[in-house]
C-alpha cells in the first residue's frame, strides 16, 4: 500500500510539474537556508563545551561601577592569584598572560637566529600548567608539566610544522618572542578545535612571562593591585559539588582584605566567576577567540530560519489546496472505492513527504554550494562540515516537521471532500478553505519579507553612514606600521624616522601609540586644576609626537598643539574633556593643569575638536593627548595617492634595513576602522541574503496564489470579456487584490520593523534616524515585485479565449 | 436485502424546500436485477447514491442487510459499502494516474488485503476480462468500452453482493453496451450478484427482472 502511494506520488509530481516545481524550489531554498543557519548555530553553541570539566571551569572577571555606567573586564590585577590561592585552597586556579601580535623568530640554536620570522596574531598565551587541568588538549609530545619551568613552552602541531617543517622535529628547538624572550619547545599539542576561544599556538610557561615582564612594559613590580590588563586573566576550577555563587559571595570581603588604596579608584569594584561555557556568548567581555556571539543574535538567526521554512510551508499549503480542486475527482473515486479518511490523509502526507524529500536533496545541494560563502555573512572563517550527525538529525527532523506542517491542511481538506460532489467535479475553491485563508497566509509572507526589506535598508544605510561619517580626523591613506616597545627597537627609531622623511610619497609622519580612532583603550584616573581629589570619570589617553595632529588632521579649537618633546610634556585635550571639566569655551581651559594617574601636574596647551575615539557604537570619551615616546612605537604614515604601491614598498625596504630582525607588519587605518564594524557588516549582508530569500519564496507563493485565482476566476473573466471588458480592466481585477494584500502586510510589518531596527540602532551612539523614506522604498519595492509576479498569470488569464473557458464549465 | 421506508431528500434554497427524493418506499431482494428509469433530473442518481451510502437521505429509514444505515456514522457506513457494494459509473471514474492494474487493485488496498492475495485476485480479474495485455496501460490509452470494463472489474474485485451502476452504457456505443449488459446478466444469474442499474434504454432495462420508474423524485407505480 505504502509502495503504491509512493508510485502515485511520483506520477502526480510528474503530472503536476509546475506545481511540484514551485513547491520543491521554494522548499529547497528554505531548507538550504535553514541548514546553513543550523550549522552556524551548531558551531556557535559548541564553543568550549567539549572540555571534560567545562561545567566546573570559570573565568574570574571584574565589574567596575562608575557613575556613568558599568565597565566589565576580564583583566585581573597581577597579585590576585596569590591571594586567591591563599584564601581558597580547595579551588584550583590558573593565570595566563596573552600576547597579541608578537613576533616569533625561529632560532637555529639557543644563540643564533634564523631569517624565519613571523608576526603572530592571537594564540601566544603564557600559562600556568593548571590551565590544562581545566581545558582539554591532546598532547602529541610532552605534556603540561613542561609549563612548570621558565623558558619552556608548548606549541601546537601546525605552528610546529610551520616553524620547524615537522612537529616531530620540534621538541627541544628554540624560538625567540619579540626578539627578546628565548623559549624552548618542551611539548607539542594537537591543534585546538575551531570551536574554542583558546586558540593556543605557542604556550610558554607563565614563569617565562614573569621573567620577561619588562618586554611587555611592566617595569614595576607586579604586586600592584591598581592596574590590570585584559591580557592577564585568571581561571578557576571549582571542586565537584560547589557552585560559583558561594565563591562570588565571598568576593566583597576578599577585595576588602586585599585591595589597598580604594580612594584612588573612581569606581566600585566587583569580582565574580563567569562560566567557561558562557564566555563565547557574553558580550560584556572580550575573550581570546576571534568573535563573541550574542545569544540574541543567534536566536534572531534561528527565528529567521524558522520563518523562512514556514514561508515555504505556506506556499506548499497554498499551492496544494489549490491543486486539491483539480484532484478532487480522484479523491472522490478513492472514497467510493472504500478509502477511509485516514488512508486519504496518509496519501497526502506521503505525497508531501516525497516532495519534501526531493526539496531536501536539492536543498542540500544548494547548501553545499552556499556554505563556502558563509564567511561573508557569519563570523565563521573555518569551513563547516555540511553533514555531521547533528545536521543529519536536524535535516531529517525538518523533513518530518515540514511534511506534517505542509501536509496537514491539504490532507484535512481533501479527506473531507463529499465523495458524490467530488466525483461530479463540484468541488470548487470555496470548498478548500476559500481564498481568505490564502490571503492571510500571503499577507504573513509579505509582512515578513517587508520586515527584512526594511531591516536591510536600515542596516545598509547605517553601514554607509558609518563609512562616510565624520570621525573628526582624516583616516584616508594612512598606513600604520607596528613597532615594538623594547629599547633596542626604540633606539633605532630616530634613524627610521629620518629615512622615512626622505621618501617622496610620504606627506605626513607621526610616531604614536595608536591612531585617534582605535580599538585600544587606555584610560586612567585624573585630577584637574590642582584639586587633589580625582574626578569621577576616567581620562582616555592618546599618545603621539608633535606631528600627531597634522598626520590625522585633528582640528585645533583653542591654544596650540604641543611642540617637539622637551623635558616637560604638555597635554592637548578634546572638546568633551573641556566640557566635562566645566569649560564650554575651550579657550578658557588653556593653561589649566591636569594630573593623570598619580603623575605630575601638567598644563593643557590646546583643545582639539572631538574625534571618535573608538567605533561609532561608543560615546566620545574625555581624552588627553600627550607625547610619551617610549610608548609611541607605531609609525603613522600619511601617503600621497600617487605611487601608493611604490611608497609602500619603499617603507618596507627601509624597515628591513633598519630593523632586519623585526618582522614587518602594517595595516591601513581605514581598513582597521572598517574592521570595528565587521560584525555589523556581516549582519547587513546576512539581512540582504535572507531578505532576498524571503522575497523569492513569497513571490513563489504569490505566483501560486495567482494561479489559484486564475483557475477560480476563469469563468468570471470569460463572462466579463464576452461582455466587453478590456484586458487592462481584467489586469486591474487581479492586481487590485494583491496590491491590497501587500499594503496590509506593510501595515503589519512597518511598526515591527521600526521597533526592531530602532533597537539595533541603539547599539550605536552615532546613527541614522529612521525616516519615512525607508518605508516608502520598502512598500514600493514589494509592490513592484508583486506586480511583476502577478503580471504574467494575469495577462495570460486576460488573454485567454473566453468561449473556451466558458464551454469547459 | 434493501428496504427504504419513506426516504426523502431535499435541498433548501432561499427557504424553499426542493425535493430530490420524496417518500420513497422500496424493497429489493438479494439476487434481483433492478433497472431504474426516468427522465433526466428525476432523481435516479440521487436514489442510487443514497442506496450506495455515498449520500444521506434527510428523512426515512434505510435497512441494508439488517443494518440501520440511517442511524450509522460515516465511518461505519463506509465500512459497510466497502464490503458489500461495487460502483459502476457512466463516466467510468477511473483514476487517471493509475494503470489498469492499479485501478482494479485500489479497493483491495483499502480493505487491507494481503499483497500476495491481492496479486492473485487482480490477476484473476484481468484474465476474466481478457485484459492481461493491457494491465500496464493508463485509462486514457483505452477506448470507452475498455475503460468501462476496467470500471466493472474494479467494482467486482472485492466480490460485492450488490452492484450499483449509474448509466453504465451511457457513453458507449450499442455493441459495447450490449457486451456490458450481457456481463451484468451473467453476474446476476451465475454469481447471484444483486444489480441495480440506472438506464435510459428500454432495451437495457429489459436485461433486468424489474423496472422502477422515477418522476420528480417519486416512484411511479403503474396504474
Ligand atoms: N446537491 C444538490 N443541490 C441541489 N440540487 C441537486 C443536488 N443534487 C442534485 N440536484 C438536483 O436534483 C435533481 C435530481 O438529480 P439527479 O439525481 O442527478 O437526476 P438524474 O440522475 O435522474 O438525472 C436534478 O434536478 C439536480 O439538478
Ligand atoms: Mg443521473
Amino acid at each position: 500500500m505504502i509502495r503504491n502511494y509512493f508510485v502515485i506520488a511520483l506520477r502526480n509530481i510528474r503530472r503536476y510539474k509546475g506545481h511540484a516545481g514551485i513547491n520543491i524550489l521554494g522548499l529547497a531554498v528554505a531548507l538550504a537556508a535553514c541548514t546553513i543557519i543550523f550549522l552556524v548555530l551548531q558551531h556557535e553553541f559548541s564553543y568550549d563545551q567539549y572540555h571534560k570539566h567545562a561545567n566546573r571551569t570559570y573565568q574570574l572577571v571584574r565589574k567596575d561601577v562608575y557613575p556613568d555606567g558599568d565597565n566589565f573586564d576580564i583583566g585581573m590585577p597581577f597579585p590576585t592569584i596569590r591571594a586567591l590561592r591563599n584564601d581558597f585552597p580547595k579551588i584550583k586556579f590558573a593565570e595566563i598572560f596573552t600576547s597579541y601580535g608578537s613576533q616569533v623568530t625561529v632560532m637555529q640554536n639557543a644563540e643564533t637566529i634564523s631569517n624565519k620570522k613571523f608576526i603572530e596574531g592571537p594564540g601566544i598565551i603564557f600559562a600556568e600548567p593548571e590551565l590544562f587541568d581545566m581545558l582539554d588538549v591532546k598532547w602529541l609530545a610532552g605534556n603540561a608539566t613542561a609549563l612548570n619551568s621558565p623558558g619552556l613552552a608548548a606549541i601546537s602541531r601546525s605552528q610546529a610544522n610551520k616553524y620547524f617543517g615537522d612537529w616531530k622535529a620540534a621538541m627541544g628547538r628554540y624560538l625567540k618572542l619579540d626578539n627578546n624572550i628565548l623559549i624552548q619547545v618542551a611539548a607539542v599539542m594537537e591543534d585546538v578545535p575551531v570551536n574554542s576561544d583558546f586558540p593556543f599556538q605557542i604556550v610558554p610557561s607563565y614563569k617565562t612571562f614573569l621573567a620577561n615582564k619588562d618586554v611587555f612594559s611592566y617595569t614595576a613590580s607586579l604586586d600592584n593591585w591598581g592596574g590590570s590588563s585584559s591580557n592577564h586573566q585568571v581561571y578557576a576550577l571549582l571542586p565537584e559539588g560547589s557552585d560559583a555563587e558561594g565563591f562570588n559571595s565571598r568576593m566583597p570581603a576578599f577585595l576588602e582584605k586585599y585591595y589597598p588604596d580604594k580612594k584612588n579608584q573612581p569606581g566600585k569594584l566587583y569580582f565574580f566567576l563567569n562560566p567557561l561555557k558562557n564566555i563565547h556568548f557574553d558580550t560584556r567581555f572580550g575573550h581570546n577567540g576571534d568573535h563573541v556571539s550574542s545569544k540574541t543574535s543567534l536566536m534572531t538567526l534561528a527565528l529567521i530560519g524558522l520563518l523562512i521554512i514556514l514561508m515555504a510551508c505556506i506556499n506548499f499549503v497554498n499551492l496544494s489546496t489549490a491543486l486539491a480542486v483539480k484532484r478532487s475527482k480522484e479523491v472522490g473515486i478513492r472514497k467510493v472505492m472504500g478509502g477511509k479518511k485516514s488512508q486519504l490523509r496518509l496519501q497526502v502526507y506521503l505525497e508531501t513527504f516525497v516532495i519534501v524529500c526531493f526539496a531536501a536533496l536539492l536543498g542540500l545541494g544548494l547548501a553545499w554550494f552556499g556554505l563556502p560563502y558563509l564567511k561573508y555573512i557569519a563570523d565563521i572563517q573555518q569551513p563547516l562540515q555540511l553533514l555531521n550527525s547533528g545536521s543529519i538529525t536536524f535535516i531529517l527532523a525538518v523533513i518530518l516537521a515540514t511534511t506534517v506542517i505542509s501536509g496537514f491542511y491539504p490532507a484535512l481538506v481533501m479527506s473531507r471532500f463529499q465523495p458524490v460532489e467530488a466525483i461530479k467535479n463540484k468541488i470548487n475553491t470555496t470548498a478548500v478553505g476559500g481564498i481568505s485563508l490564502r490571503r492571510v497566509l500571503v499577507v504573513l509572507q509579505f509582512a515578513f519579507s517587508q520586515l527584512l526589506i526594511v531591516a536591510t535598508i536600515i542596516a545598509v544605510s547605517q553601514m554607509n553612514f558609518i563609512r562616510d561619517a565624520d570621525l573628526g580626523m582624516d583616516k584616508e591613506a594612512v598606513l600604520l606600521v607596528n613597532g615594538n616597545a623594547d629599547s633596542s627597537f626604540l633606539s633605532r627609531q630616530p634613524n627610521f624616522e629620518a629615512r622615512l622623511r626622505q621618501v617622496a610619497g610620504i606627506r605626513q609622519l607621526s610616531f604614536a601609540l595608536d591612531a585617534p580612532s582605535s580599538d585600544n583603550s587606555w584610560t586612567t584616573n585624573m585630577a584637574f586644576d590642582n584639586d587633589a581629589t580625582d574626578k569621577d570619570f576616567h581620562a582616555s589617553i592618546k599618545m603621539g609626537d608633535d606631528h600627531y595632529a597634522e598626520t590625522f588632521g585633528l582640528q585645533l579649537l583653542a591654544g596650540s598643539f604641543y611642540p617637539p618633546r622637551d623635558s616637560t610634556p604638555e597635554f592637548v585635550i578634546n572638546e568633551t574633556m573641556a566640557r566635562k571639566l566645566g569649560y564650554n569655551n575651550p579657550k578658557d581651559i588653556v593653561g589649566k593643569t591636569i594630573r593623570l594617574g598619580g603623575g605630575k601636574w601638567l598644563p593643557v596647551v590646546g583643545v582639539v575638536k572631538d574625534f571618535k575615539n573608538k567605533s561609532l557604537r561608543d560615546e566620545i570619551r574625555p581624552t588627553v593627548i600627550t607625547n610619551n615616546p617610549k610608548f609611541q612605537t607605531t609609525a603613522c604614515i600619511k601617503i600621497s595617492a600617487a605611487n601608493l604601491g611604490k611608497t609602500n614598498r619603499d617603507i618596507e625596504a627601509i624597515w628591513e634595513s633598519v630593523y632586519p630582525e623585526y618582522a614587518y607588519s602594517s595595516t591601513w587605518l581605514d581598513e582597521s576602522i572598517q574592521n570595528f564594524y565587521r560584525q555589523e557588516e556581516r549582519l547587513s549582508r546576512l539581512y540582504k541574503v535572507y531578505a532576498g530569500l524571503a522575497i523569492f519564496i513569497s513571490c513563489l507563493g504569490l505566483y501560486g496564489l495567482v494561479s489559484f485565482m486564475a483557475v477560480q476566476k476563469t469563468k468570471e473573466v470569460g463572462i466579463r470579456k464576452v461582455l466587453g471588458a478590456s484586458i487592462s480592466s481584467i489586469l486591474y481585477l487581479f492586481s487590485r487584490e494583491f496590491t491590497i494584500l501587500v499594503v496590509v502586510a506593510f501595515v503589519i510589518a512597518a511598526p515591527v520593523a521600526w521597533f526592531l531596527m530602532n533597537n539595533w540602532l541603539s547599539n550605536f551612539v552615532f546613527k541614522i534616524s529612521i525616516g519615512a523614506g525607508v518605508f516608502v522604498l520598502s512598500i514600493a519595492a514589494s509592490l513592484l515585485i508583486a506586480w511583476i509576479t502577478v503580471g504574467y498569470k494575469a495577462i495570460r488569464a486576460a488573454l485567454a479565449n473566453p468561449v473556451k473557458s466558458l464551454r469547459s464549465e | 436485502m434493501i428496504t427504504l421506508e419513506h426516504i426523502s431528500k431535499w435541498v433548501t434554497t432561499a427557504g424553499l424546500r426542493t425535493f430530490l427524493l420524496k417518500d420513497i418506499n422500496l424493497t429489493i431482494k438479494e439476487g434481483e436485477f433492478v433497472s431504474i428509469m426516468g427522465p433526466s433530473g428525476s432523481g435516479k442518481s440521487t436514489l442510487l447514491n443514497v442506496i450506495g451510502m455515498l449520500d444521506d437521505a434527510d428523512e426515512g429509514k434505510y435497512d441494508f442487510m439488517g443494518n440501520q444505515v440511517h442511524s450509522m456514522k460515516e465511518k461505519q457506513r463506509s465500512q459497510l459499502y466497502k464490503q458489500y457494494i461495487g460502483f459502476v459509473f457512466q463516466a467510468y471514474h477511473l483514476i487517471d494516474e493509475l494503470t489498469v492494474y492499479e485501478n482494479i487493485e485500489t479497493p483491495l488496498l483499502y480493505q487491507d488485503t494481503k499483497s500476495t492475495e491481492r496479486k492473485a485476485m487482480v490477476g484473476d480479474m484481468l484474465d476474466r476480462f481478457q485484459m492481461v495485455g493491457k494491465k500496464d496501460l493508463f485509462p486514457t490509452q483505452l477506448s470507452g468500452g475498455q475503460q468501462q470494463l476496467v470500471g466493472i472489474a474494479r467494482a467486482l474485485i472485492s466480490s460485492p453482493k450488490l452492484i450499483l451502476a449509474d448509466e453504465p452504457t451511457g457513453n458507449l456505443n450499442s455493441r459495447q453496451g450490449e457486451e456490458i449488459m450481457e456481463l451484468f446478466k451473467k453476474l446476476n444469474e451465475e454469481d447471484g450478484v444483486t444489480i441495480i442499474q440506472v438506464t435510459h434504454s428500454e432495451k437495457n432495462a429489459a436485461y433486468g427482472n424489474r423496472i422502477i420508474h422515477l418522476l420528480d423524485g417519486r416512484i411511479e407505480h403503474p396504474r
